[in-house]
């Protein structure tokens, strides 16, 4: 009788080791995986200045769209040194808000297309975007995890225990018109071929 | 319709009822076998040595398989390293889905052929190695090789590797433990027949006998079970990783649609591909019996479960 009940005690505080374990991992690894975004992010916002430097001679009449992505390096760049998640999120959008208008200069510009160099950068920061895209999806993932475990019984017990709180991750706005879809939302987009 | 994270913990679930059931199988086999041995040897059950060696044997040969996995794999292959600078949207892809999954990235290898496929091996994330042909980085596009690359991952990811190694040692197991005794059976050796073991120790030579010759093909029916469920496992996983379902569905279908056989696979490591690299036969009959010995589910199916997630 007395090893059963041995034997269930070191089962159970196997199981809250592990789970205390898990929720301060997690927390650690939702640490880390802000900082990747950060990273991407910069690695990102360097990338800029060669691609202009590279494609200035071609797009001398676009200069509106250098302005913006001046703005948005600067932007990234101090996000990512003020370490805030959500700024770092503002700030990767704005230059995704720009990457499309210069992929159609150089779609419609056949002398820009054809050069390897402009061509190289809009890949690497084609690939950087998904690169930020997909830390920030790492960070959902953690932080959901995280959140569903702290709620959900039996490992919610271990949670009260040691008043591990919940993490935010990234902030989606609750209220105002980002809960609304917008008219121009609805319609179907107009492809051209 | 269900939702990606309902898919994935019925998936799991799933996986640990089979290989439960797996694990009960092969304990009830080994016990039958071992006490069946004891019973013919002459002395009462007793058998539990030839157990003991069984799963040495068993578990020191594929410990080797298992440690060297990579490198068995890669070399019966003949793949080569990828470079960064030639195989630039593999390297990048790979990269991109490693920070969504959260794993260090894997070793990237590519073996020159125009089939499309593509395998993942190695004994832990950080000693994973992805491998695909030329022909799958030609066909497919980035959306495609998204799909195809998770699906790697995510097995990279469920520890699918050490699992599967795991249960070759069980299967080792059953089949040493049944080929010893139909051996000693037949070949004679039993030193005591006379002692007086009564009906009890004849009813369990007979069964003992029954398992030696079912077990081992009942063991690996459950193994390419367990590796079929954890193919579904890893697909749901991929779309988990790039909430893409179309990526893997398309990929899927050019790979299947390939007529090309691939070259460098062979028996020994075809369950490790994302399709199976040898195709089926076309009879409905003979597909659904070889469909129990597939180290793959058939590809409309998994096509159906992917379009099922929303």
């Amino acid at each position: 009788m007395i090893y059963i009940l041995l034997f269930v005690v070191v089962i159970l505080a196997l199981w809250v080791i592990s789970t205390y374990n898990f929720f301060v991992s997690s927390k650690t690894r939702v640490g880390a995986a802000i900082q990747e975004i950060g990273n991407q992010l910069k690695r990102q916002a360097e990338l800029i200045p060669n691609l202009e430097a590279s494609a200035k001679g071609y797009l001398a009449h676009e200069k509106g769209i250098f302005d913006e992505l001046t703005a948005a390096r600067k932007a990234i760049s101090s996000a990512v040194s003020s370490g805030n998640v959500n700024k770092m999120a503002d700030a990767g959008k704005m230059l995704s808000e720009v990457l499309p208008k210069i992929q159609v200069v150089v779609e419609s510009n056949p002398e820009i297309k054809g050069s390897e160099v402009v061509k190289s950068l809009m890949d690497e920061l084609r690939d950087t975007s998904d690169k930020v895209m997909y830390s920030r999806r790492l960070l959902i993932d953690l932080t959901a995890d995280y959140n569903v475990k702290r709620v959900t019984f039996p490992s919610k017990l271990v949670a009260g225990l040691f008043h591990f709180e919940a993490l935010k991750g990234l902030e989606t706005p609750n209220s105002g018109d980002s809960l609304k879809v917008s008219e121009d939302e609805m319609k179907t987009p107009k492809v051209d071929l | 319709m269900k939702n990606i994270y309902e898919v994935q913990s019925a998936n799991k679930w799933k996986s640990a009822v089979i290989v439960a059931l797996f694990v009960v199988f092969v304990f009830l086999a080994a016990y039958i076998l071992t006490n069946a041995f004891g019973y013919y040897m002459g002395y009462r059950p007793g058998g539990l040595g030839y157990f003991g060696i069984a799963l040495i044997l068993s578990g020191v040969s594929s410990f080797f398989s298992y440690y060297f996995s990579d490198k068995i794999v890669l070399g019966i292959s003949g793949a080569r390293r990828a470079s960064p600078q030639e195989d630039k949207l593999f390297t990048q892809v790979a990269e991109n889905l490693c920070i969504g999954a959260g794993i260090p990235k894997p070793k990237l290898y590519v073996i020159e052929d125009t089939a499309p496929n593509a395998f993942a091996t190695g004994r832990d994330p950080n000693h994973a190695v992805i491998c695909v042909t030329s022909g799958l980085l030609l066909k497919l596009d980035r959306t495609e090789l998204e799909g195809v690359l998770a699906h790697e991952i995510s097995h990279i990811r469920n520890y699918d590797i050490r699992l599967m190694s795991v249960v070759s040692v069980m299967v080792g197991l059953v089949a040493l433990l049944g080929d010893w005794f139909l051996r000693v059976r037949f070949w004679g050796g039993g030193r005591n027949r006379d002692g007086d073991s009564g009906s009890l120790g004849a009813v369990m030579i007979v069964v003992g006998i029954i398992f030696a010759i079912l077990s081992p093909l009942i063991a690996q029916l459950i193994q390419l079970a367990i590796s079929r469920r954890r193919e579904f496992t890893a697909d749901a996983g991929s779309v988990g990783i790039t909430r893409q379902p179309q990526g893997l569905i398309s990929a899927l279908q050019k790979i299947s649609s390939d007529t090309e056989p691939l070259e460098a696979a062979n028996k020994a490591t075809a369950h490790l591909y994302i399709v199976n690299p040898f195709k089926k036969s076309s009879n409905k009959v003979v597909a659904a019996f070889a469909g129990l010995f597939n180290t793959h589910p058939p590809i409309p199916e998994r096509i159906k479960a992917l379009e099922n997630m929303s």
